[in-house]
């Protein structure tokens, strides 16, 4: 047992040398990215200090126009919405953003259906994990989705895990990338034939789906969200929910009633509702696919947004 | 708990090392207790359930080796029989066979007095309860002597690494090895420790990898096209092989550490070239059972042509049935069953294709690999589906031609799932063509023997899935 013992040890620390060593190269290669999504989030989570910030997931990213905006109030804006992120992943940010300073005004792009039971919205959370050694507070949210996440940090690797492809690609491709308007990256296209024949099955399905009206609510996305809409009251900056258009009509549910109530709440907050909005609804020649406007769409909705916003 | 966890990494460790440490008489109780609480971290209070099959198969194996008379013995296996099914019938098919008189009664314009119940199945109920059933049969049988001592037999029942998931293992293998004093011993702690990370390679990097891509086009397939459906059927081959191979491993591994000698349950099944073969290469540990337990008594092959095919039938019946109270499941068996006997039937035809093509046997036994891969893979179109409706469903859409599949919700994860297969494929094929050559993780040279352990922990850590995904088999 004690050759074992001694060559397990030798071997973990072989390991211990080579993660700390790959992780170097995977840190250098990742945070040395210039285009993409990984460089907007470590410009949002390292740098982002402009006078609006706009929060979302996808929905954020395609929708809002910093440019639109800035000229229309006269004040930088930066977008830091991210693919696939949700209610955990705004509250993340804000905390390490409003650390930095806190900005004139907050646009959060939300959905209803980001109040859903599960943990996936928790997960997604890992594409924070580069950031932790600089940013500890971020911590305390990767352990929303397991309680071990500050020891798997010893890892040096661990935290650039399956973002290889995507960094290597924004590396090696650099050039073929769009560079994102602070932060704002539209879709230029429209949708083609089968994306039609897939968006109109998706609402013919959706019409269908009841369970929106009896479903759970996920507590810990209401505390987030509460968090939030409370940290922008507390530095009294005036905060615009927004459900930006959707292709077609949201259902009512216990979600969205929920969202609005807890909305209400905060008196720096204004809830503003593009769901049912008929200058987007069933208009698809306005859509990239079935979640995102594409650019013209993006941008009229965003000039429509600057209408009511009065700050 | 779930093998893909840091709660079980830190546990197996405990168990591990307490193991060596503690005198040979106090082994046993450790390996209870850390089954017992293996099993409580998912529901507690199914732990009750065991220990009812525990005790009334401890005593029905005593009673049985200590009676001679033979109807009186045949009773006493009934009766612990009946215990066993009667658990896992109302536990895992209460609900669907109470539904299905419903629809019955319902016909007659009748009512079904019979309430619904809100159960939810305990982990891994249909694994211990077979392994409890071999071992009273094989007592019946004479195969094996009644265990007096009543820790070791529930230690039988329950040892943690194929508590949930198998291997179903048969008590001429296992109970004798519980008896033993196990010496550390160095070959068994380094190829169990190899063949553990062999299995999270499999369920973290391929399986829960490819899970992402299955679920979305599976949950949502009445929106996607055929081509979508089809790499999604694909890939869930390569899942289901990888999550439940995956488990095994772990679980043959951590018990080899400990110098237990579990049996092999996978023999890289997407190699056969017949439905048959894939049967003596996938979930071996059942398919044994099925053999031993209920194809051999019913007369196995030493009966004629028609009853053997009856005999398939009935054992790929049971299959689906044990997998779950779902008529895809039996779908799914009668599918095997259909592929099996259709393969039996033209198997003189197809023998010696080669011969009569003038071509090279490897092209036809490729093709015939690549077939029973399309086969088995439309057969998981029903274990994969919700329902019937859900699985129709798909059969349709995979029927409509789409040159552009959805790719999910990242063009990377797709990569990932790609690299995985042939990382996979690639593995697997040494494994099974080549087993001398290339046998990296066994080099003498130190450098390429670590060098390539140390590069599965990296492959791991850089395209793992950590987000403790559970294991497909535990629903059984």
């Amino acid at each position: 047992m004690t050759i074992f013992l001694k060559r397990l040890f030798l071997f973990l620390i072989v390991v211990i040398v080579i993660d700390q060593l790959l992780g170097l190269l995977l840190s250098h290669l990742y945070f040395n990215q210039h285009k993409g999504q990984y460089a907007q989030t470590t410009y949002a989570v390292d740098s982002a200090n402009q006078d609006i910030i706009i929060f979302g997931s996808s929905r954020a990213v395609r929708h809002y126009s910093p440019t639109i905006l800035s000229n229309a109030f006269g004040k930088s804006c930066y977008n830091v919405g991210r693919d696939g992120q949700m209610i955990p992943y705004y509250a993340a940010l804000e905390d390490v953003i409003f650390n930095r300073q806190k900005p004139k005004m907050v646009i959060i792009d939300i959905n209803s259906w980001e109040f859903f039971e599960g943990n996936s919205k928790y997960e997604k959370l890992s594409i924070l994990l580069p950031y932790c050694h600089k940013h500890p507070e971020l911590i305390k949210y990767l352990e929303t989705s397991s309680p071990f996440e500050r020891y798997k940090l010893f890892s040096a690797i661990y935290p650039f895990n399956s973002s290889l492809f995507i960094a290597t690609n924004n590396k090696l491709f650099e050039n073929k990338l769009s560079l994102a308007e602070n932060g704002y990256d539209p879709l230029d296209k429209n949708m083609d034939e089968a994306g039609i024949a897939f968006t109109k099955k998706i609402i013919a399905k959706e019409k269908m789906d009841v369970s929106v009206k009896t479903a759970k609510i996920d507590t810990l996305a209401m505390r987030f969200y509460k968090q939030f809409l409370q940290k922008c009251a507390d530095a009294k900056i005036p905060t615009y929910v927004v459900i930006s258009p959707t292709i077609a009509p949201e259902n009512s549910s216990i979600r969205k009633d929920k969202l609005i109530e807890i909305t209400k709440l905060y008196p720096t907050a204004t809830f503003l509702d593009f769901s049912s909005n008929p200058n987007y609804n069933n208009h698809l020649e306005k859509f990239a696919d079935i979640f995102h406007l594409n650019k013209k769409g993006s941008e009229e909705f965003t000039k429509e947004l600057v209408s009511k916003i009065k700050l | 708990m779930i093998f893909n966890s840091v709660v079980f990494v830190i546990f197996y460790i405990i168990v591990t090392a307490l193991y060596f440490i503690l005198p040979h008489k106090f082994r046993w109780g450790l390996l209870l207790a850390a089954s017992c609480y293996f099993y409580m971290a998912f529901v507690p209070v199914y732990i009750l359930i065991l220990g009812f099959t525990i005790i009334i198969d401890y005593f029905a194996g005593i009673l049985i080796e200590n009676t001679v008379e033979a109807n009186k013995r045949k009773q006493l296996l009934l009766c612990s029989l009946v215990a066993n099914i009667g658990v896992l019938v109302f536990f895992k098919y209460y609900n669907f066979l109470n539904t299905n008189i419903s629809l019955l009664l319902n016909n007659f314009n009748a009512r079904n007095p019979l309430p619904f119940l809100t159960i939810l199945l305990p982990i891994g109920l249909s694994f211990h309860t077979f392994q409890a059933m071999s071992y009273t049969i094989e007592v019946y049988r004479g195969n094996q002597k009644a265990e007096k001592h009543f820790g070791i037999y529930s230690l039988y029942v329950m040892f943690y690494p194929q508590l949930v998931a198998g291997p179903i293992e048969r008590p001429q293998n296992i109970l004798h090895q519980m008896h033993e004093n196990h010496e550390f011993d160095y070959a068994n702690m380094v190829e169990g420790l190899k063949q553990m990370l062999w299995g999270f390679f499999k369920k973290l990097v391929v399986a829960d990898r490819l899970s992402i891509y299955v679920n979305t086009i599976f949950d949502h397939a009445e929106v996607h096209n055929g081509s979508s459906i089809a790499i999604a059927c694909l890939f869930f081959s390569a899942q289901i092989y990888c999550d439940f191979s995956g488990y095994s491993d772990i679980a043959i591994g951590s018990a080899k550490t400990m110098g237990f000698d579990l049996m092999t349950n996978f023999r890289r099944p997407y190699f056969a070239k017949s439905i048959n073969e894939f049967w003596s290469r996938w979930h071996i540990s059942l398919s044994t059972w099925f053999r031993d337990y209920l194809y051999f008594p019913l007369g196995g092959n030493r009966v004629p042509k028609l009853l053997v095919y009856r005999n398939f039938l009935i054992v790929f019946l049971v299959s689906g049935v044990w997998h779950g109270a779902n008529y895809t499941f039996i779908v799914w068996g009668a599918l095997h069953a259909f592929f099996s006997i259709v393969g039996m039937i033209i198997t003189p035809f197809t023998k010696d294709i080669h011969l009569k093509l003038h071509i090279n046997k490897r092209i036809t036994d490729v093709v015939r690999q690549l077939f029973i891969v399309l086969l088995v893979t439309f057969a998981w179109i029903f274990f994969r589906a919700t329902s019937m409706e859900n699985a129709m469903t798909i059969i349709h859409n995979l029927k409509t031609i789409g040159l552009h599949p959805f790719l999910g919700d990242s063009v990377s994860n797709f990569g990932h799932c790609i690299l995985a297969i042939v990382l996979l494929f690639i593995i697997e094929y040494k494994k099974e063509y080549l087993p001398t050559k290339f046998n990296l993780f066994q080099h003498p040279n130190i450098f390429i023997r670590w060098g390539s352990i140390v590069s599965m922990i990296v492959a791991i850590l850089i395209f793992g899935v950590f987000n403790g995904g559970q294991f497909i088999y535990f629903q059984f």
